[in-house]
Parts: structure tokens; sequence; C-alpha cells
């Protein structure tokens, strides 16, 4: 069963009281500028600062690995497979008919290293960015931010909506082992499993569309409305300045370690 | 796994995957009206949902993409709904990455502009079987998953040599997701035709 992110909402952080409009923009310039950089000592330290705002965050590390442990299995095959090759230069390693296997050396080791550092940190920055606020006053910031307006009300519906799916996706398939369905590799489970997918969309269908007309009934013209007004203080612009001076930082760092080098 | 991670693709590729998706976006989102929100939700939701479903394919375990279905049932408008699904699974529960958002809709939304032509193109075609929706939808399911591959393999290999095993490595374990993903398209097409063909793109001519 999928969780929601913003279960820590509730918490009382710097961050959660941060404005989520500058909130949502300084977090997505740090991870933009983050993803820029190629130098391992820089991305590490870029680590270190997103744990320290996850800390500050007061989300429970436990959370964040949590979610951090699946993006590492879908990483795994970069740190595995990256640093040898079959067809490039290398050291021979082992040789099995007419394959050579070559380690490509310990700069292949890193690049692969930073590659997954990187991915995670910019997970990690997902928590502070999302985690810290409800959902609905999330997308009310994107409103704010001018996002098109069609894509701030499919956002709110389909992340409603993904978990009333999940949840009659689950009864679903509930009723079909008790009658004695059982997941194989054939076309028989394929078929099967296809059929109550798409009775589940249907039946989505219809129930989406009777809520969208009440909703409209009841005088919803898309805007987003909540009991929470947004106002800025200083103490959000601080916060802003440290992120984004942060993430201008780094760039910084690069362009001096360039020029260094030249 | 077709959508990449952060990190790893050139950042001359995933801005120019933010251009594109962004033009593309802008075109479909004016093609569309306010009373497609909830038609396209569900689907995007659904489409999200399905992802977390997996089918056991010979040795490995595979999930669904289902571009090729969001084309047949949404034609254009499968852009947003991509767009929104690998928003969504990046920000909530961190599949993907934040900043290959736009390479990623290009991946799987471009593929499921295609197959919604394909199914387009298959419908108005007299083959001589009573279901053509299954048949074209079939096709369309298929196409799609493999031309996203084939997008994200060459991304990875136009960023450097050393990802050719890498890509191997992702390619064929798509090979079973190709498959199950055809029939599953196909089936569901034939089904929406009999009982709900308005939630097909295309309908057929009687």
């Amino acid at each position: 069963m999928i969780s929601e992110i913003d279960i820590y909402a509730g918490l009382s952080s710097p961050i959660h009281r941060w404005d989520p409009r500058l909130k949502v923009i300084s977090i997505l310039a740090l991870i933009f500028s983050i993803m820029l950089l190629y130098d391992l000592k820089l991305v590490i330290i870029s680590m270190l600062f997103a744990i320290i705002l996850v800390y500050i965050s007061r989300i429970p590390f436990s959370f964040v690995v949590g979610r951090l442990k699946w993006v590492f299995l879908f990483l795994m095959p970069f740190l595995i497979i990256l640093p040898f090759t079959i067809i490039g230069e290398g050291v021979e390693i082992a040789r099995i008919g007419s394959i050579t296997l070559n380690f490509r050396g310990i700069e292949s080791v890193e690049f692969a290293v930073m590659i997954v550092i990187k991915a995670l940190t910019a997970v990690m920055l997902i928590f502070p960015m999302i985690g810290t606020s409800r959902m609905d006053i999330t997308i009310k910031a994107l409103e704010d931010l001018h996002l098109p307006n069609k894509l701030v009300q499919m956002l709110a519906f389909t992340y409603r909506y993904i978990f009333v799916l999940s949840n009659e996706f689950m009864l679903m398939e509930r009723s079909l082992t008790s009658r004695g369905f059982k997941r194989g590799s054939n076309l028989y489970t394929i078929t099967t499993l296809s059929k109550a997918i798409a009775t589940l969309f249907v039946m989505s269908y219809e129930q989406a569309e009777r809520v969208f007309y009440a909703m409209r009934s009841k005088g919803y013209a898309g805007k987003v409305t909540t009991m929470h007004e947004f106002s800025l203080r200083p103490q959000d612009w601080l916060n802003a300045v440290v992120v984004c001076g942060f993430a201008i930082f780094v760039q910084v760092a690069v362009w001096y370690g360039t020029l260094e080098g030249a | 796994m077709v959508h990449i991670s952060d990190g790893i693709l050139a950042p001359w590729i995933w801005g120019s995957g933010w251009v594109i998706t962004a033009a593309i976006l802008a075109y479909t989102l004016s093609k569309m009206k306010i009373d497609d929100v909830p038609k396209i939700s569900v689907i995007t939701a659904a489409v999200f949902v399905a992802s977390l479903i997996h089918f056991q394919a010979g040795p490995t375990s595979v999930h669904l993409i289902l571009s090729g279905f969001a084309g047949v049932t949404l034609g254009i408008l499968a852009y947003p709904c991509i767009f929104i699904a690998v928003v969504m699974q990046a920000f909530l529960f961190q599949h993907g990455g934040v900043t290959t958002i736009g390479i990623n809709t290009v991946n799987m939304g471009v593929p499921a502009l295609i197959s919604f032509l394909i199914f387009k193109a298959g419908m108005k075609l007299n083959v001589g079987i009573s279901k053509n929706e299954i048949l074209f939808g079939a096709i369309a399911g298929g196409t799609a998953v493999a031309l996203a591959v084939l997008l994200l393999a060459v991304e990875l290999l136009v960023t450097g040599e050393e990802f050719t095993e890498v890509t191997t490595f992702v390619v064929a374990a798509h090979i079973p997701v190709i498959l199950v993903e055809a029939i599953f398209t196909g089936v569901i097409a034939g089904f929406f035709a009999i009982v709900k063909p308005e939630m097909l793109s295309i309908k057929k001519r009687l």
C-alpha cells in the first residue's frame, strides 16, 4: 500500500513554517543546481546539506530511508555495471569464451558513486519540499505560482484518485483471490488482471464524472480554495536566501574550480 | 523502469526534454476542455496505480507502463496525463527524478501520441475481423513501450559510451513488458469497445 507523502505535515519546524511557495521554488532551484554538478566532492557536500535540511524538518529519517531504499534498488545496476565493460578499454579481469570483462578503473567507480549520490540527494530534498505541507496547501501554492490551471486541477484530482483507486484495486484483488485466482506467468493471468483493471477503470470513470459534476453544481470553477492564506514574513525570505545561496555557492565553486584548473 | 533518475543523463539532454515537453504540453492543454478533467485524472491515477502491479515474466518481475493505454483512451490528451503521472511518481513516490520529468514525459508521452495515431489509423482500416480494437490496441500498446525503451536507450548512449552495458540490460529487461503491455492494452481496448465505448479516443465507424 502506498502511503501519503504528507503524513508528517502536522509537525512543527522552521521548514514547516516556511511559506510553501518560496519553499517549493527554492528547493527546486537547489535540486536543479545539484544535478548540474559533476564533481564528487561538491556532490557529497550537497548531500550533507540535504541531510541537514531533512534533520531540521524533523521528518523521521526512517521514513526517508524507507523511500530511498527503492530508489537505491533502481540505481543498483548503474553502480554494479558501470565500472565494467566488455567492449571498452580497461584492465582485463575475466574472460568467458570470446567475451572479455574489463575494469574501467577507479574513475568510473567514482563516476558511478557520484551518479548514485546525486540521485539520492535529489530524492532526499523532496521530503522537506513536499513532505512539510499538506498536499492541498502545496497545490494551492502551485496555483499561486501561476502553474497552468488545468495542470493544477489535474494534480489535485489525480492525487485524490490514486488512493481511491489503489484501495478499490486491493478489494478487487481480494475478491479475485477468494475465487481461487493465482498469479502466474501465463496468458490467463494477464487477460484476467486486464479485465479486472478495465472494470475498475469504468467504475472509477463514472464515479469521477459524478463527483466532478457535483462539484461543478456547487460552484466549483477550478480555483483551489482553502482556509489557509499565504503571507510572506522576513523569515521566509531568509530561508530562501540560505537555500538558494547554497545552490549558487556550488555553481560558483564549480566555476572557480575550472578557472583554477585552466 | 523507463523513467530515468536524476543525475544520470547529460544536462543538455534533460534540458531539451523540458523544452519539448513544455511545447507539447502548451499545445495539448489548449485543446483540452475543462470537462475533460475527471476523465484524464482517473486515467492518470489508473496509469499510476497500474504501474504498481507486478507481473511475473520469466525470471524477472515487471510492471506495466500503460503509455499506450493512455494514448488509446485519451488521444492527444495522453501527453498531459503522462506528464502528471511522471510528476506524481517523482514527487510523491520517488520514482524517477525531478530534473528528468521533462525527458521522462518525452520518453513515454511521444510514444503514447504515436500509439494513438496507430490506433486511429487502425480503426479506419477494415481488416475483416469483428474486433479490430483488440488487434490495434495490442499493436499500439506494444509499440508505445518499445518506442519508450528505444528513446531511453538512445539517450543513455548519447550521454556516454560507458552506458553501453547498462543500456543492454535495460532493453533486455523490457522485452517481456512489451509483450505483456500489448496483451493488456488489446484486452482493455476490446473491453471498452463493448462496455464503455466513450472511454476510447476513437469510435469504430459502424
